[in-house]
């Protein structure tokens, strides 16, 4: 199944649960229901369903109002860019919000446009930029548990969030991968564990961490892999843990944001941890990052895997 | 004169007195925080509050120091909010710009031009969802009007038939700015007849043409679902005087935010500021006598005095 599919019926599972919720954004209930995501959904919901016009920066307002009125809403957008527009409300009207015991939920789920050639505009991949700004709780999910996860604890909660999944996982077949320790609260979930090297994964780029992990495999390192689903939270014990017990840290992080919570994390195991090797992985962000082009890291399993089997042996 | 006619006469004074008193400690020094005060626009609010119904609720801006006054009709919790007291209306967490109160359904002020219309507008949205007979009243202003979330919402509202009176307080200045030296003229009634929203013009501060408006925008905006704007004329009491070398004579440069400096309360006709229909009291001497006016005004003043004692 692919995983705007996979998505999709989870979006409809949770909406089913929760009477009353408000669904809305452009397209949700038109046309290709932002290329299938929102199919459907508005014969599970007993709630209003809206197709909006294209007003980004009121829609996140509007959103706002409901929940004052006690009344969940979930906004779906196309592309994580059209919140800029709406970043007023995402910080200053959220200031007054926070400082309320809200009785309604407010979710925006945008997806992060990283499918790549979309040119100088249309592609921004900087989930970790807005739930800084506005300290805000953001998660994003790459894979069938750690989404079932994460939309049944989030997508309808009392309060306000972020979810967000990148536009070319959900173009893929759903990764269905085996879950052996998570968060209470969805901050960071661990995939494999091993005792010679944490691979640690930030913002959608766990699939770049399964495939070291498999080179890994075949070459005898046993990796312990996480991926941190949280863009607000950076202090997990647990895979800090993990880091002082190996002693060599692969991080991942397909971000363009330039406040990453990958950096938080990382500050924090540098003050933590004595590192035998450390790799650090993101893109490098240049003028020609702009220009039509793929949005993929280029990674060498090979070589990292090199390194690391180097200092085992060493 | 029947009593609710009389008791509107005598909120409009209160606010002014509270206003003036505000004004008098503000140019003390006594508040850290950035206060806007309304002097001038006491009919306005004395009528949106008459108007409200127990299931209606209102939405603000920077500038909403005097509905949240008429709301509550005592000073001291707003004072007290000023002052970043405990005791304040909000305990101190929301100072001025953002004051609220929701108990008296004021449900959100916000600083931002124009990010009070789109809150206001989800919490209609809300209420339909919830198939809640009640109107929201969304304040705004001249500057607010000319940002996006304006249209945006005049769009959203009347697509959803919401019912919602937006209140547009236009006193032709914003910041230090008039309207003809930052932009065209826009016609409301043209802009709102294309979008599917009512209009309504007031104007000359007259407090029963205000409160009957408003009673029938607010019944036919339940009844149709069709939002309306009011655009409300007025003036903003208090000015100050810009000189530089372009301006060497001074150029005049109406009240804006913090102490009003330049209000001149008139020893006679106190607390009149204006002899003109730009003053909210003027008007109502076409109701009761001066002699009538300095009687309430004085008689207000010491109930004033009783409360924050």
């Amino acid at each position: 199944m692919r995983y705007t599919q996979y998505i999709n019926s989870l979006l409809k599972e949770n909406v089913r649960k929760q009477s009353g919720t408000v669904i809305f954004g452009q397209n949700i209930d038109a046309a290709s229901c932002l290329s299938g995501l929102t199919r459907g959904l508005s014969s599970e919901s007993d709630g209003l369903t809206i197709n909006t016009p294209n007003i980004e920066n009121s829609l996140v307002g509007i959103g706002f109002g409901l929940m004052l009125n006690a009344v969940s809403s979930i906004f779906f957008m196309k592309q994580q860019d059209f919140l800029l527009l709406g970043i007023d409300q995402v910080v200053n009207t959220y200031n007054i919000i926070r400082q309320t015991q809200p009785l309604a939920s407010f979710t925006i789920f945008p997806v992060t446009v990283d499918s790549g050639y979309d040119g100088p505009q249309s592609a921004l991949n900087n989930f970790d930029d807005f739930c800084s700004i506005a300290g805000v709780e953001g998660y994003s999910f790459t894979n069938k548990a750690d989404a079932e996860s994460i939309l049944s604890n989030y997508l309808i909660k009392p309060g306000f969030r972020i979810l967000s999944t990148g536009q070319r996982l959900l173009q893929q077949e759903t990764l269905d991968i085996e879950v052996i320790d998570q968060d209470a609260d969805c901050n960071y979930f661990q995939y494999k564990a091993g005792d010679d090297v944490s691979i640690v994964c930030f913002n959608h780029s766990l699939p770049y961490g399964l495939g070291l992990s498999e080179v890994m495999l075949e070459r005898g390192v046993n990796p312990s892999l996480f991926s941190v689903n949280s863009h607000l939270n950076a202090e997990f014990d647990q895979i800090v843990k993990n880091i002082k017990n190996t002693g060599k840290l692969v991080l991942i992080d397909d971000t363009k944001s330039r406040n990453r919570t990958s950096d938080r994390f990382l500050l924090n195991v540098l003050n933590s941890c004595t590192l035998q090797e450390t790799f650090v992985i993101s893109p490098l962000v240049s003028n020609e990052s702009f220009y039509p082009c793929k949005d993929l890291l280029n990674i060498d399993y090979a070589e990292i895997t090199s390194a690391i089997l180097a200092c085992i042996n060493s | 004169m029947d009593t609710q006619k009389l008791n509107i006469v005598k909120k409009i004074i209160w606010l002014r007195l509270a206003q003036v008193l505000v004004n008098q400690r503000y140019k003390n020094g006594d508040f850290k925080i950035p206060i806007h005060l309304a002097l001038g626009h006491e009919t306005i609010a004395v009528s949106v509050d008459a108007a409200m119904q127990e299931q209606d609720d209102l939405f603000l801006t920077h500038r909403n120091v005097h509905y949240n006054l008429a709301r509550m009709g005592t000073l001291k919790e707003e004072l007290d909010e000023y002052y970043l007291k405990e005791s304040g209306l909000a305990e101190g967490h929301l100072g001025s710009m953002n004051l609220s109160n929701p108990e008296k359904r004021v449900i959100y002020s916000s600083s931002i031009l124009g990010n009070n219309l789109p809150v206001g507008s989800g919490f209609a949205l809300g209420n339909k969802a919830k198939n809640k007979d009640g109107v929201v009243f969304i304040v705004t202003g001249d500057g607010a009007l000319e940002e996006g979330a304006f249209y945006e919402n005049l769009l959203f509202l009347s697509a959803n038939q919401l019912p919602v009176v937006i209140i547009v307080e236009n006193n032709d200045w914003s910041l230090g700015t008039r309207i003809d030296e930052r932009r065209n003229k826009i016609d409301l009634k043209k802009l709102t007849d294309s979008v599917g929203v009512d209009y309504l013009s007031l104007q000359n501060n007259d407090p029963f043409d205000y409160l009957d408006k408003l009673e029938s925008c607010r019944t036919n905006t339940l009844a149709s679902k069709v939002p309306i704007l009011v655009e409300v004329k007025l003036t903003t009491l208090g000015y100050w005087y810009l000189k530089n070398k372009d301006n060497p004579e001074g150029k005049f440069i109406n009240y804006h935010a913090g102490p009003a400096p330049e209000v001149e309360e008139k020893k006679d006709e106190y607390p009149m500021i204006l002899s003109s229909n730009g003053d909210p009291l003027f008007p109502l001497t076409k109701y009761l006598s001066m002699a009538d006016l300095i009687e309430f005004s004085n008689e207000l003043t010491e109930k004033l005095k009783e409360e924050l004692s």
